[in-house]
């Protein structure tokens, strides 16, 4: 009887959900009503093979697009129900620089079609993701949604929906985990990759070419703010851009070592992790991949040091020895060529009686 | 001697003071350093203008780094060449036994110190080599041992990372270009100053490259060297 029951309650939520979703006077409710809000409603591509072309309106009413029209999207839908299978959409139509719609652009979705991807796509690469491989298509929510496959705890997955084995190599790195235990500020693949203008790192305008990647770490690890809560030095990338590889860098000696040439890029891990590259007992091998003589013996000594900062140790000093030499110097050599004009025009006054 | 017969002392008249060897031991010593200073200044300064601009008139980063390289090289013969001539040449070995230091040098600095503020009357009476040349000398001396150690394991550091901890890097990294500015300064200050820019020299002095200097000067400056010279006769 129990179970009788709790299968009606199920039948009339589900009837009164149906009846919700959408009532008769939503101006999309024509589209609905007979055709796509019917769950089986599908279309034959091939022999066998079914398409649904059933759209989730309970799912679309949550997501940013709920006041949009079918039609606002499906422009060549002209008059219902259609005649002809209506043309591919694409987000560009509305999310463009200037629009008049107000569909957001704040992250140039524009540069899509330079990215990685869209190339990709353009060239037919079945595998190649398109808007809604990552926004979905009816029920595209904003990144600020827990719900979002782009919200920021959601974005490897989403990207690792392809990217597998990048993914599961990410899930153990020092910033895989922190996003695992919640903290949200640690890196997602967007952060470095960025999220449309995804470009290959041989190419200058990526985000990860040889001559970006310190100033892409440096977003978060040149951020007071965020190093202090998670308790990481926040120099680094300073240091880095000071001393030999960061010059070279600058530069254009693109083979000098980057951040990643060490550190590794997806799966980082912490200097005391032994699995790390930069684990002391590893680093022969790391600075092994440029410098063939490297041994032990470039464990011994400080990484990342400012010479002027006291966590330099004995950089430190020497350089201190030599600031402190060289005021020392040139007063000195001031005053002696002070002493020397006053002694020649002392002499040269009084006549030579040398 | 009288002051009558100072003034008799010709301007005109020269003596070759410094020999061919020393002169093109020295004319090497200056081009390579000032290809050293100007490149190694570039790399020191990059993010100013003056760097930027140094960059651009020696070809770029990695053409700047090349020219340090072959002044070095040029820098490295040149002093072991000298060494060769102190150690071997008797006239090398004649003119560096008189550099030695020896007391008498910093009596006669502390007396020209004196002289200068007036408290005493008379100029010390310097040889051949006064302290103003001993001093430069052992100075550079110092200076060009330790930025060729210091620049050695910087340059050739792939085959030091077998040897020296990766703090020795950071190291000569610091007195390399902490030394490179002082050198600088010392030349500037001291070695351009005694030499090209004090009163009586100012604009150039030509002695660099002849080797000359009037017999006025040579009494003036070095009193000792003209007696020695005027008992053996040769002037």
């Amino acid at each position: 009887m129990r179970q009788l029951l709790a299968l009606g309650m199920v039948l009339i939520s589900l009837g009164l959900g149906s009846e919700l979703s959408y009532g008769q006077r939503d101006p999309n409710a024509r589209c609905l009503l007979e055709c796509h809000g019917t769950s089986d409603f599908k279309r034959e591509v091939a022999p066998g093979q079914f398409k649904s072309l059933y759209v989730d309106y309970e799912q679309f009413k949550t997501s940013v697009h709920k006041d949009k029209l079918c039609i606002d999207c499906h422009t060549d839908v002209t008059a219902i129900p259609h005649q002809r299978r209506p043309e591919q959409i694409h987000c560009l139509q509305c999310h463009y620089q200037g629009n008049v719609v107000g569909a957001p652009v704040s992250e140039r979705p524009e540069k899509y079609k330079e990215s990685v991807h869209g190339k990709a796509f353009a060239r037919g690469d079945p595998n190649a993701p398109d808007c809604k491989h990552c926004h979905t298509v009816h029920s595209v929510r904003a990144p600020t949604d827990p719900l979002s496959p782009v919200y920021r705890a959601n974005i490897p997955k989403t990207c690792g929906s392809c990217h597998i084995e990048i993914y599961t190599e990410y899930l153990e790195s020092v910033h895989g985990q922190a996003l695992r235990n919640n903290i949200l500020e640690s890196a997602v693949c967007s952060d470095c990759h960025r999220e449309h203008d995804l470009f290959p790192p041989d190419d200058p305008r990526s985000s990860l070419h040889p001559q970006n990647v310190a100033n892409t770490c440096a977003r978060c690890h040149a951020d007071v703010k965020i190093m202090e809560r998670r308790g990481v030095p926040v120099k680094q990338v300073e240091a880095f851009k000071k001393s030999f590889h960061g010059i070279a860098i600058e530069f254009e000696v693109l083979k000098s070592a980057n951040c990643v040439s060490c550190h590794g890029y997806h799966k980082i891990l912490s200097s005391r992790d032994p699995r790390s590259p930069i684990y002391p007992l590893n680093l022969a091998n790391t600075c092994g991949q440029c410098h063939p003589n490297a041994s032990e013996n470039v464990a011994r000594g400080r990484f990342h040091i400012i010479p002027s900062d006291p966590g330099a140790g004995i950089v430190f000093w020497v350089y201190e020895f030599y600031r402190w030499l060289t005021i020392v110097m040139t007063a000195g050599f001031i005053f002696y060529i002070v002493l020397d004009l006053y002694g020649r025009w002392r002499h040269a006054r009084r006549g030579s009686h040398g | 001697m009288a002051k009558e017969q100072i003034k008799e002392l010709s301007e005109e008249r020269t003596i070759e003071r410094i020999n061919l060897q020393l002169r093109a031991q020295h004319f090497a010593l200056m081009v390579s350093v000032t290809l050293l200073i100007l490149t190694g200044l570039a790399l020191l300064y990059r993010e100013s203008a003056l760097g930027r601009l140094l960059i651009a008139l020696e070809g770029g980063f990695e053409a700047r780094g090349t020219i340090h390289r072959v002044a070095a090289g040029l820098l490295m013969a040149t002093a072991f060449y000298h060494l060769l001539y102190i150690l071997f040449s008797r006239q090398g070995h004649e003119e560096f036994m008189q550099m030695l230091l020896t007391p008498q040098d910093f009596k006669d600095y502390a007396a020209t110190v004196l002289y200068d503020l007036g408290v005493r009357a008379h100029k010390p009476q310097c040889a051949r080599y006064s302290y103003r040349e001993k001093f430069q000398y052992w100075a550079f001396a110092f200076f060009v041992i330790v930025m060729i150690i210091s620049g050695f394991i910087l340059w050739f550091h792939d085959w030091f990372f077998g040897i020296l901890p990766k703090w020795a890097f950071d190291v000569a990294i610091a007195v390399h270009s902490g030394t490179g500015t002082l050198l600088l300064i010392v030349l500037t200050l001291w070695h351009l100053y005694l030499v090209h820019l004090r009163p009586g020299r100012f604009p150039i002095d030509w002695s660099f490259w002849d080797g000359k200097i009037s017999e006025k000067q040579l009494y003036e400056e070095h009193p000792l060297e003209y007696q020695q010279l005027k008992e053996k006769g040769i002037l």
